[in-house]
């Protein structure tokens, strides 16, 4: 594989971060956004940030189960809660806009689990791990592990 | 605005007969939709956070350029708020209707556009669309020959600020049309 550029302007990584951090914090549901982010890493071939979020999911106790079926959620069963189900199911909507907008029923199941501001956080959340899934992979950036 | 939602009672109700005019016979448009969620106030610190990122991404980049580059992904992510502002400010910058309407359609019209800018729309289109594939070498390499790497990653950086904001656009169904040109500048 070519190498690509590894430069990420300073300030464009810590506005980055602060992104990522201001929503997590906001959704309040360490292990919930694990789910959601390493989803939406699948969904946009991202091995960099699988790498790193099974990682952290990991060491939040989020179970081995979930992380194992995440990639086919619908059918898992009782794997899975309904509220992760409906955060799940707007994060797709949220990361594969290019095929269509976000349905009514997907945001309306969202809105049924979620209060308006732990939607905002959840949408800001979706929007921040698809930041990193597209400045990584864009730039081709190999997977680096995780150290707690 | 349309004359179907206008139901003042000022003057002489000419707003409403207008109106029911319009509707009798199919010349009127649709209702103008209303937000699902007023984002940037339930989560001000995300918005704050935005707006730092939108600000350190476009550092260095060519206006006219990341303009270009603005529309067309939201052209891809179908954010109709963020094509009335882009669009908008482009024209304001003094960018041609002819550029703005062919981007739909760039590979038909390549001689609308420079080398460079084609190979930014194309690098645009790649990270957009990044569930159907990954970023092909061609196309990035296409990219790297004319940008160099600081603003390449600059480049990058910035189609995926505009894909954040596409993604809040059409999530929280954020409604066009109010735009003023320069008003988030």
């Amino acid at each position: 594989m070519t190498t690509r550029t590894g430069h990420l302007d300073p300030a464009v990584a810590r506005a980055l971060s602060a992104l990522s951090a201001a929503a997590k914090q906001g959704l309040g549901d360490p292990a919930l956004a694990e789910l959601v982010v390493i989803r939406a890493s699948q969904l946009n071939h991202c091995a960099f940030c699988l790498d790193l979020h099974l990682g952290i999911a990991r060491q939040h106790g989020v179970p081995e189960r979930q992380l194992d079926l995440l990639a086919a959620w619908e059918e898992a069963g009782d794997v899975f809660d309904a509220r992760e189900r409906a955060a799940l199911a707007l994060t797709e909507a949220i990361t594969v806009l290019t095929d269509g907008f976000v349905p009514d029923e997907v945001y309306e199941r969202a809105a049924r689990h979620f209060d308006d501001t732990g939607l905002a956080h959840l949408v800001g959340l979706v929007v921040a791990i698809n930041n990193w899934n597209r400045v990584m992979v864009s730039r081709r950036v190999p997977p680096g592990g995780y150290t707690p | 605005m349309s004359a179907q939602t206008t139901t003042t009672t000022t003057g002489t109700g000419t707003d409403t007969d207008t109106a029911d005019t319009a509707a009798a016979d199919g010349s009127a448009r649709a209702p103008e939709h209303a937000p699902r969620l007023s984002w940037t106030e339930r989560a001000p610190e995300v918005y704050k956070a935005m707006i730092r990122l939108d600000a350190a991404a476009r550092r260095g980049l060519d206006p006219a350029l990341y303009e270009l580059v603005k529309i067309r992904a939201s052209q891809l992510n179908h954010c109709a708020f963020c094509l009335d502002m882009h669009t908008k400010d482009a024209l304001a910058a003094g960018e041609s209707v002819e550029r703005i309407v062919q981007l739909g359609a760039w590979e038909e019209s390549r001689h609308f556009y420079t080398e460079k800018e084609l190979a930014a729309i194309e690098l645009t289109e790649a990270i957009t669309v990044l569930t159907d594939g990954f970023v092909p070498d061609e196309v990035y390499e296409r990219a790297a020959r004319h940008f160099e790497e600081t603003e390449l990653a600059q480049l990058i950086a910035a189609i995926t600020v505009i894909n954040a904001w596409n993604r809040f656009g059409v999530s929280t169904r954020m409604v066009p049309g109010h735009y003023q040109p320069g008003q988030h500048a």
